[in-house]
């Protein structure tokens, strides 16, 4: 029912030091704190004074410890920790606005996370080639329903009830950059109520 | 699309614009319009000689695009000229009649860049003349950094001051004035995108500077029509025409090839776009590439050839044609 091979479905690589970047912007959320360490450690050997020209913005979850705890020894010119991924955002459009050409975007954190981060950066017109990002954490979705162009956040499941029209929703690997989200269709529209089983899978 | 579709027109008007730049005129014989273009488009003008010597040169439109019921171009005279643009020079005159091919762009503007920084050499301003209407109409950040030997060469400087007014910038070489390449390029917004037409040098040195300062190639554009360079003739085999032909050292490749009565996919025959590359399937000697196309790899590898404008050093060479 699923149906995959869907060329929009995002690919995620490791995230990997970018050394012919000047500007060197990352952001993390949740799980990200690691891959972002990797970065800094490639930049450290590859280009040792990007270190002096590279941001962080990480948002940081409870079980986690805040960006001076997991970054405080990195070595990098600045960082700044946020309670919500919102917050971040605000932040990072606020940064994006005032970056110069030649800045490199490296993201680490849920797809959902990501594909927020994406669509502002998009919306700088910055290209595939200066942004790389590392899927981690959790991998539920977000879904944008067809039909009543809600979004429905946090999305685990085959089938969501939509929380904005309330209607069953099939989530389709058909992902959209611009929205940031994957689109769900009404999955018993020619039969009403018989839906097939719901099933975890986005975990 | 092969160049071999073109279009009937007449110079309607032709203007000494500097002392070695002639502006012209061209629209249709027949009076209709046209075809619509975007701003970094040329044509191939095709230049019928007197001798029966047939020239093919490319040129940027430089009109608005908006404006169907003429086409203007810019042509410079060249010091070692094969004969192309002597002929525009001192053959053509008001009435003259000419084949043009469709408009193709090769340097088109990024329509998502939130800046456009353009970099002109001196008659590398005529794809910009056309941008800049365009980019007047959406309303995007740009500006134009213009150079020039001196002030008698800036051709088009009314018509740029006009549109630009302090977002264009003129240096003359005549007065010592150059482009802070590192300065200019360092200093950008996201998502500018910087677009460079005119010599060899200049190009270079914009795509290494933006290099340096981790600019991504997506934003770097560039244009430069390579003139088919003189060489020593040569001798060709066009392996399933089962032909030899000679190419004589003003002639390039292509031509020759044309000569012969075969005809080679081109759009730009100036070492840019790739439709012509022809498949080598023998050579005991140097191939000499001059174009911008083939990585240096596929150089070296002596697979493939540009004919528009590059040639060959040898006894033997075979090409798939």
């Amino acid at each position: 029912m699923l149906i995959t091979g869907i060329k929009s479905k995002p690919v995620y690589a490791p995230l990997a030091a970018d050394a012919g970047g000047r500007f060197h912007l990352m952001l993390g959320a949740l799980d990200g704190a690691a891959p972002l360490l990797r970065v800094i450690d490639e930049l450290r050997v590859a280009a040792p004074e990007a270190l002096a020209r590279t941001r962080l913005l990480y948002a940081s979850s409870p079980n986690d410890g805040s960006a001076d705890a997991l970054f405080g020894g990195s070595g990098i010119a600045q960082m700044m920790n946020f309670e919500s991924i919102p917050a971040l955002l605000a932040e990072f459009n606020r940064v994006l606005d005032r970056a110069w050409m030649g800045t490199r975007l490296y993201v680490a954190g849920p797809e959902g996370f990501i594909g927020l981060a994406m669509k502002l950066a998009l919306d700088f017109n910055m290209n595939q080639d200066e942004i790389r990002a590392e899927e981690c954490g959790s991998r539920a979705r977000r879904v944008h329903c067809v039909h009543c162009r809600n979004t429905t956040e946090d999305v685990r499941t085959n089938i969501v009830l939509c929380t904005g029209c309330a209607r069953w929703l099939l989530v389709r690997d058909h992902y959209s950059r611009r929205l940031a989200a994957y689109m769900g269709v009404m999955v018993d529209a020619e039969a009403p109520g018989e839906l097939p089983a719901i099933v975890e899978v986005f975990t | 699309m092969t160049g071999s579709q073109t279009l009937g027109v007449k110079v309607t008007a032709i203007e000494q614009i500097t002392p070695l730049i002639k502006h012209f005129t061209l629209a249709r014989r027949d009076g209709a319009a046209l075809p619509a273009f975007s701003g970094g488009s040329h044509v191939i003008v095709v230049m019928r000689g007197a001798d029966g010597r047939v020239h093919r040169n490319p040129y940027s439109l430089l009109s608005p695009p908006g404006d169907l019921g003429s086409y203007q171009i810019g042509v410079r005279r060249m010091e070692e000229s094969r004969g192309g643009s002597k002929f525009m020079h001192d053959v053509l005159s008001v009435g003259s009649a000419l084949e043009i091919a469709n408009p193709v762009n090769l340097f088109p503007l990024e329509k998502r860049g939130r800046k456009h920084l353009l970099i002109a050499g001196g008659i590398g301003i005529t794809p910009f003349l056309a941008q800049l209407e365009d980019l007047a109409e959406t309303g995007s950040a740009h500006e134009l950094h213009y150079c020039v030997r001196a002030p008698e060469h800036a051709a088009f400087l009314t018509r740029l001051q006009r549109r630009l007014d302090e977002r264009l910038h003129v240096y003359y070489d005549s007065a010592g004035a150059a482009i802070d390449y590192e300065a200019l390029l360092a200093r950008q917004p996201l998502g500018t995108h910087v677009y460079v037409c005119g010599p060899a040098g200049m190009i270079e040195r914009v795509i290494a500077t933006a290099g340096a300062c981790g600019w991504p190639k997506s934003h770097v554009h560039w244009e430069q029509f390579t003139a088919p360079p003189v060489g020593d003739a040569f001798h060709v085999f066009l392996a399933r025409a089962d032909i030899g032909i000679d190419v004589e050292p003003d002639h390039s490749l292509l031509e020759a090839i044309e000569a012969a009565g075969i005809e080679v996919p081109y759009l730009c025959r100036g070492g840019v776009c790739g439709f012509c590359r022809t498949r080598v399937l023998e050579v005991d000697g140097e191939l000499l590439h001059h174009d911008h196309y083939l990585s240096d790899t596929e150089k070296s590898g002596g697979k493939s050839i540009m004919p528009c404008v590059s040639r060959a050093r040898c006894r033997k060479l075979v090409l798939d044609l």
